[in-house]
This record gives structure tokens, C-alpha cells and sequence, in this order.
């Protein structure tokens, strides 16, 4: 696919969030020529000072709101990547993802969006479950199922969309999955692993699944200048979902010391006490009761005993063939631009805190 | 007569010792050769073939009839090639041509050859040289044509290493240097090996189409020679581990033998075992292109050799020290697997793969790379034989989760599915309950005795009585009525 062609008018949704700010620092650098619009919930984190970058709060469940907001900008593409916050309860976060996505995916039709690009997740439905090389045959969310029926709709026929599903996005800025092995550094629990450390796992750097998005906004746009012509079966890119990873699956536990490791730490694996997956789960379920009474919530719970011992990596042929996906970051560079990023952060703190 | 620290090792590992016993006693050749339809010529060669590979021999005498010959020829020209350029007595003024034109030689009616020192194993084969051209001249053109190419090519390359001066002072330079070593010593025996199968019709003829495969299966072989002897090629005065590689880990190389270097020499090790890793998931792709069982078998074995060699060498500082081997239990375990189907063959790949990625340890500069090639491995074992598929419990069409409408739709159909088979049953059963009925009313208006029937039922005897039987108790019957 031609990654090259111009983009035009991005509206980025959640541009202020983790993968949001990637995406459009990413377009920026890629496309000088790009105009970019951010809406989001709130947008003070993350802004890009490029004047080419404007940026709007609001509420993507709110229809006349986001309509209105789709009028004045008249984007070519919608990115839209915003999700509700992780903590939320999963009623509350399907109803935001869904309703807010169907708002989203309204506006952009009314208003002649000719792309819309979704960020789904590889990992919603099958939680502690295995999943082993799995592809895009394997089930996903509901969102999605509204994104992908949107395209070439009876209504509007020239409205393309596709969806990427990343799978475990860490980096710099990352909220999740790296600064919380790096507590656990702090807290000296990297002399424990959990099960036998054989689960291969996907971690994605999240230059990588913007890098993904954009290959997918090109495909789209290209796929509407052939029009009417479309592409064949197994080129097309809309209506079709995307998993995304680094295409390097590494043991859970590796990837953990790793990251350990350039942040400092000096264990060797005959210093490791490798607990049962079992014993661990029920030692969390006791210590889910006991801080449940005190109402707070333990280090070691249920879902992390059974998260860290789980076999979690997929098969991204797809994304390979059709979109010319190909990872631009090394998973190793990502582990050490993440660790340094939140190095980094740490010494601000302290700064700060020193003044 | 087996030594006393065998039999020691065995009665303690007696797992192996079974592998042993096992693959003497019930390991039948796909094909064997017959001795009796051979020249004398023939049978030199193969005599050949015994002394110069202990490897190899055994599995080449295997081999489908149609490529015994061949293969048994091409091993022996390879075998005879190695042996000039190996050879540190003959002058650069008489290897080169030598090894430029070998492939003209093996035309050459009666050549022999005693330039070799005498300490060089295989000087034999090259003596009596003339043998292995009387049978060469004998095959199919076309095995032929392969053989003579691939010489060629090899001979090329060994002499434009022998010439490089660079080389013959300093060993290897680049990684890249490494790799090109390499492809003329066994990449281009896996071309010619590969062109062999196809010409006679035992392998898909796509692997010619992907010659990284080949490339691969030869280069990870020829990797995990250099790398489990390096202590024996060093006290040969010979380095091929490329200097791009060992300079990150000491200034020169003998550092690396030396007491108190033994964790750069591993993590030196640990890269060229991580180059050689990186190209198992192509062997394996590579041996599932193959139809024929003896060429399989030729095929895996070395490559699961290869696999469980750098297993063994893996952060193992004894490589460093002597020569490490496999034991013979475990290269008969090998054997067995190796010797029936991909699906084994993988098991071995993975068991071998695990193992590794369990003695990785994160202060080696390798350690995440290493967890990578690991993975690559287990995903690609896992592309040719899923151990998972998407679960068909899951509301699920054409890979989409249903939305909740869709899914109360799915469910109402799901329900009138299920009322449709309760009707359908009734209706099987009420038609059957009908007929029955009918049939007992034809029989009763025929003067069916139901009520004989009945108190026979409740009186025990539920056999019918023979006709002899049933007499008296009809006769009982009918004095009642009269």
C-alpha cells in the first residue's frame, strides 16, 4: 500500500490520550502538508504545539455537539482511537465505546468523511483465556461490529472504514503495562514470576500501532479514489479488522525482565522463586477479600496471577499482506525508549519536588 | 568393548539407553541398498562414503533408490573438495586452480590426487579419486548437470577465501562474511540437494521458488558446526566466528579461553547461537516441502542434531573449554523422531526451543533477542499445527461478535429451532402410536388372544413358548369358554 498519499484533514479522537498523541506526532512528522483536528474529553495532556494541530473538547456520546463540531471541521479521515477510561465499570465502557462510536460514525457519514480508521483492542472478549496465534477469525468487540457494518452502508456507499485491533501498546507515555512493572521493580518484587514463564505473550510498541492507523487511512483513501472500481478480495482493507502487534511474541516474564533490567535491575533467574499459577490465584482471591474489608485493592489480585501465566499472541499475516504492515521499532528499542521515558519523568518529579 | 564411564552414564540415564536399544532394534531403513547389483567401483565409493562421514553415511545408505547413488557421489566430490581446500600444506598457487576447476575434474577419466599432506584424514578418497568419476560419468544427465554446477559454485567460493589474504591472517571479518562462509561450505549444498529432490520428483517443486529455505537449512547446520568447535578450530589455529561478533565481548579472541572471561565468552556464544536460532522456523518450513519418507529423514535428522547441539552449547562454558557433544542416547532419541513426521520433528524443534529460552538469563546483552528468535520458533510450529482454534461456542459470524439485537435474533431462532424439533419428534411419534393401534385393532378383529397374551405377561413368562408349549395352554383357554 502507498503509505505516501496526503491525509489531508485528520480528526483525531482521543488525540490527547496515550496512543491518540502518537498518532498525531506521527501524522506531523510523516505529512507536513497534514491539518489535524483533536477532539477529546479533555485536552490539556499531550498537545502538540504545532500550529497545524487544533485541538477541541468534547463529548463524543453527545450527537448535536459532535455533529455540529463535524461540520465546522469537514475532516477527510476520522481517527478515532478515544475509549473510556479502563477502570470504568464494563457496562459503563461498552455503553461510551459503542454509543460513542455510533455518534462518531454518524457525523463523519452526514458530513462526507470518506475514512474512518477504529482502534478496537485484540484482547476484549477472550478475557483469561489463552489465545494462541490467533487471527482475525478469532471474535472481537461490539464497537467494531458497528464500525465494520458502517462501511459502503446501503446509505452511504463511498463511507469506508476498517479497524485495528492492537494487542498489549506500551511506550513512552503509557499509562498501563510498563510503569507498572517499573513499581514493581521499585517495590523489589522481581525476585517472584508466576507459573512457568513457557506463555508467549504480544507487547506492541505504540509507535507501531500508529504507524498501523496511518497505513490503514492510506489504504482507504486510495480504496475511494479507485471508485467505482474496488479492490480485490484479498487487498481489500475496508470493512475489514486489523490485529496489530510487534510481530515479536516473547515469553510474559522476559518481556518483564527486560524491562526490569534497563531500569536497573541485577536479579539472575536462580534468585527467582517461581510460584504456581493456582497457588498465586488463591493467595490473590484471599488478598482481594482482605483488602476488599479495607476498601483498597492488593498488589497481587486474582486476574494478575492468572494474567501473567496466560498465553497471548497472534498471527498478523493480515495486516503484513494487505496493509504493507511491517513494525518500525524493534521490540528491544521500544522496551528501552518506554523504560527511558518514564526514567526520565521520575528525575522531573524529583526536581520538582527537590524545588 | 563400550567404557566404564559409558556404561556408568547409562545405567544413570537409562531413558537414553533405551533410545539406544530401541533404535537398533526396531529402526528399518525406508530402503536399503543392495550390494549384490553394485560395480566394484560402486562399493569403493560407498567404503568411501563410511570413512569419510559418520553422520551422514548412515542416512545417505537410506536414501530412495532413484538419488542413493547421486547423493552418495555428490557427498564424496564435496567430501574430495573440502579435503584441498582444508589442507594448509598444499600452496595457494596450486589449491586455487585446483578448487576453480574441480568441476571440469570430475569429467576428467582417471584423475587421482596425492598432494594432500599426510596428515590429512580423507587423503584416501582423493587417491583413489578415479572411482568416484568411473560412477559419476554413469548417472542421469540431469543429476549430473546439478552436481557439476553446485561443484562449481563451491569451489569459487573456497578459493576466493583461501585468496583473501585478510581472511587467511584475521578468520572472519563481518557477520556478512560469516554468512557468505557459510552459504559456499552448505548453503550451495542445499541448493544442489534441493535441486536433486525436485529433478526426481521427491520434493514440491516450490521450495526452488524460495531459496532462502535451502539457504537456511544449510546455514544453520554449518553455524552449529562452528559454533560447538570453536575450542577445536581455535587450537587449529582457525577462527570463523566473525569478528563483528566476538570484538563486542573481548579485544582479541583467545580472551575468550581465558579463566575470567567465561561470561563474555558465553554471551559471545549466545550471539552466534541467536544468528544460528533465527533460522529454525525456515528448516522447518523447508522439511514440510519435502514428499519422499528417506528424504525426509535425511533431511531431519541433522537439522533436530543441529537444534539439540545448540541447545547444548547454550550457556554452556564447557564449549569454550573442549569439544561438546550429544550423547549417543540422545542422538538415537533424535533419530526416532526424526525419522516419522513434520509433527515430531516440531516437538523436538520446541522442546529444544523451551529449553534454551529456560537457561536465557537477562545479563546476557542477547537475553530479549534471544526470547524473540524463541517465539518465532513456537509461532511458526504453531502456524503449521494449531493447538487452537476460534471458539465455535462464541456468538461469532464471519469473525464479528454479534451485536445485542443480533444476538436476541440468534437466540428467538435458536428457540424455534428447538420447538421445531419437539413438533417434529411428536409428530414421528404420534404417526407411530397410530399405526400401532391400528394394527392391534386389525389384530383383535382377526381374533387375536390379548388376554392370553396378558396373563402369560403377568404370570412370568415373557419367551414365547414353542409351538408345543403354547398347545395346552390354549386348550386351558378354550375349556374355560366351553
Amino acid at each position: 500500500m502507498d503509505s505516501d498519499i496526503p491525509l489531508g484533514h485528520v480528526l483525531v479522537t482521543g488525540g490527547c490520550g496515550f496512543l491518540g498523541h502518537h498518532i498525531v506526532n506521527l501524522l506531523l512528522e510523516r505529512d507536513p502538508e497534514v491539518r489535524i483536528s483533536v477532539l477529546d474529553l479533555r485536552t490539556t495532556h499531550n498537545r502538540n504545539l504545532n500550529s497545524q494541530v487544533s485541538y477541541y473538547d468534547g463529548d463524543i456520546t453527545d450527537y448535536s455537539k459532535t455533529k455540529s463540531l463535524f461540520e465546522t471541521l469537514r475532516p477527510d479521515v476520522v481517527i478515532h482511537t478515544a475509549s473510556p477510561h479502563f477502570n470504568l465499570s464494563p457496562d459503563i465502557l461498552l455503553k461510551v465505546n459503542l454509543d460513542g462510536t455510533k455518534v462518531l460514525l454518524q457525523g463523519a457519514q452526514e458530513t462526507g468523511v470518506k475514512a474512518f480508521v477504529y482502534t478496537s483492542s485484540a484482547s476484549i472478549i477472550h478475557d483469561g483465556k489463552n489465545l494462541i496465534n490467533a487471527d482475525e477469525r478469532w471474535p472481537l468487540a461490539y464497537a467494531e461490529s458497528a464500525v465494520l457494518a458502517a462501511n459502503r452502508s446501503d446509505a452511504y456507499p463511498n463511507f469506508l472504514t476498517c479497524a485495528i485491533r492492537p494487542a498489549g501498546i506500551f511506550g513512552e507515555g503509557d499509562v498501563q503495562s510498563v510503569p507498572k512493572m517499573i513499581t514493581a521493580y521499585h517495590k523489589g518484587q522481581t525476585k517472584f514470576q508466576i507459573g512457568d514463564n513457557n506463555n508467549l505473550f504480544d507487547f506492541t510498541y505504540v509507535g507501531n500501532v500508529a504507524h498501523a492507523h496511518l497505513l490503514a487511512a492510506s489504504a482507504l483513501l486510495v480504496t475511494a479514489k479507485m471508485a467505482p472500481q474496488r479492490p480485490l478480495d484479498h487487498e481489500t482493507v475496508d470493512g475489514e479488522p486489523f490485529l496489530i502487534t510487534n510481530g515479536q511474541p516473547v515469553y510474559f516474564w522476559d518481556f518483564a525482565r527486560t524491562i526490569w533490567r534497563e531500569a536497573g535491575d541485577k536479579t539472575l533467574p536462580n534468585q527467582v522463586w517461581v510460584l504456581s499459577t493456582d497457588m498465586m490465584w488463591a493467595i490473590g482471591a484471599v488478598l482481594e477479600g482482605i483488602f476488599w474489608v479495607m476498601g483498597k485493592t492488593p498488589n497481587l489480585t486474582r486476574q494478575q496471577a492468572k494474567y501473567s501465566s496466560i498465553t497471548r499472541y497472534y498471527n498478523i499475516d493480515k495486516a503484513k499482506r494487505r496493509l504493507g504492515y511491517k513494525p518500525i521499532v524493534d521490540l528491544q528499542e521500544g522496551i528501552r525508549r518506554a523504560v527511558q521515558y518514564i526514567i526520565q519523568e521520575e528525575k522531573k518529579q524529583g526536581e520538582k519536588k527537590a524545588q | 568393548m563400550p567404557k566404564v564411564t559409558d556404561v556408568l552414564y547409562y545405567l544413570v540415564h537409562v531413558q537414553e539407553l533405551r533410545s539406544i536399544i530401541q533404535w537398533k532394534v526396531w529402526h528399518n531403513p525406508v530402503h536399503e541398498r543392495d550390494e549384490s547389483t553394485e560395480s566394484k567401483t560402486l562399493r569403493r565409493c560407498f567404503y568411501f562414503l563410511d570413512q569419510t562421514s559418520r553422520s551422514f553415511s548412515a542416512v545417505i545408505k537410506e536414501l530412495n533408490p532413484e538419488l542413493l547413488v547421486p547423493i552418495c557421489l555428490f557427498y564424496l566430490i564435496l567430501r574430495g573438495l573440502d579435503t584441498i581446500e582444508d589442507d594448509m600444506t598444499i600452496k595457494l598457487g596450486e589449491k586455487e586452480p585446483l578448487l576453480r576447476e574441480f568441476d571440469n575434474i570430475l569429467e576428467k577419466d582417471g584423475w587421482t590426487y596425492n598432494g594432500n599432506g599426510p596428515d590429512e584424514t580423507d587423503r584416501q578418497l582423493l587417491v583413489e579419486f578415479d572411482c568416484v568419476i568411473t560412477e559419476f560419468v554413469k548417472i542421469k544427465p540431469a543429476y549430473r548437470a546439478i552436481i557439476k554446477d553446485i561443484t562449481k559454485k563451491m569451489g569459487d567460493g573456497m578459493a576466493d577465501f583461501a585468496s583473501n589474504a585478510e581472511y587467511n591472517a584475521n578468520g572472519v571479518n563481518k557477520i556478512s562474511d560469516y554468512e557468505l562462509y557459510c552459504h559456499y561450505v552448505a548453503g550451495l549444498v542445499g541448493e544442489g540437494l534441493t535441486k536433486l529432490f525436485v529433478e526426481a520428483q521427491l520434493a514440491n517443486p516450490a521450495l526452488l521458488q524460495r531459496p532462502h529455505l535451502h539457504e537456511s537449512m544449510g546455514q544453520l547446520l554449518q553455524n552449529v558446526n562452528i559454533i560447538r568447535d570453536v575450542k577445536e578450530d581455535f587450537d587449529d589455529g582457525r577462527r570463523f566466528y566473525p569478528k563483528e561478533v566476538w570484538s563486542k565481548y573481548a579485544d582479541s579472541f583467545e580472551d575468550l579461553f581465558k579463566p575470567g572471561n567465561e561470561e563474555a565468552a558465553l554471551n559471545c556464544s549466545s550471539e552466534m547461537i541467536l544468528i544460528a536460532l533465527r533460522r529454525a522456523d525456515e528448516c522447518l518450513f523447508y522439511l514440510a516441502g519435502l514428499r519422499d519418507q528417506s528424504v525426509f529423514n535425511f533431511c531431519a535428522i541433522p537439522q533436530s542434531m543441529a537444534i539439540a547441539t545448540l541447545d547444548l552449547c547454550f550457556r554452556n562454558p564447557d564449549m569454550w573449554k573442549r569439544n561438546v557433544k550429544l550423547t549417543k542416547g540422545h542422538a538415537c532419541q533424535l533419530m526416532l523422531d526424526s525419522t516419522q513426521n513434520l509433527q515430531l520433528v516440531c516437538d523436538v524443534f520446541r522442546k529444544h526451543t523451551r529449553s534454551i529460552h529456560q537457561k536465557n538469563t537477562p545479563k546476557d546483552p542477547n537475553f530479549i533477542q534471544i526470547s524473540i528468535a524463541c517465539g518465532k520458533i513456537e509461532q511458526f510450529i504453531e502456524t503449521i499445527f494449531p493447538s487452537q482454534r476460534p471458539d465455535p461456542t462464541l456468538s461469532v459470524k464471519d469473525g464479528r461478535v454479534l451485536s445485542p439485537e443480533e444476538e436476541a435474533k440468534a437466540k428467538k431462532e435458536a428457540q424455534e429451532a428447538k420447538w421445531d424439533i419437539i413438533y417434529m419428534g411428536a409428530a414421528v411419534f404420534g404417526i407411530l402410536f397410530f399405526i400401532s393401534l391400528f394394527m392391534i385393532f386389525i389384530a383383535y378383529l382377526a381374533g387375536a388372544r390379548f388376554d392370553v397374551i396378558y396373563n402369560q405377561l403377568r404370570s412370568g413368562n415373557l419367551a414365547r413358548p414353542s409351538a408345543g408349549e403354547a398347545q395346552p395352554i390354549l386348550n386351558n383357554y378354550e375349556h374355560q369358554e366351553l
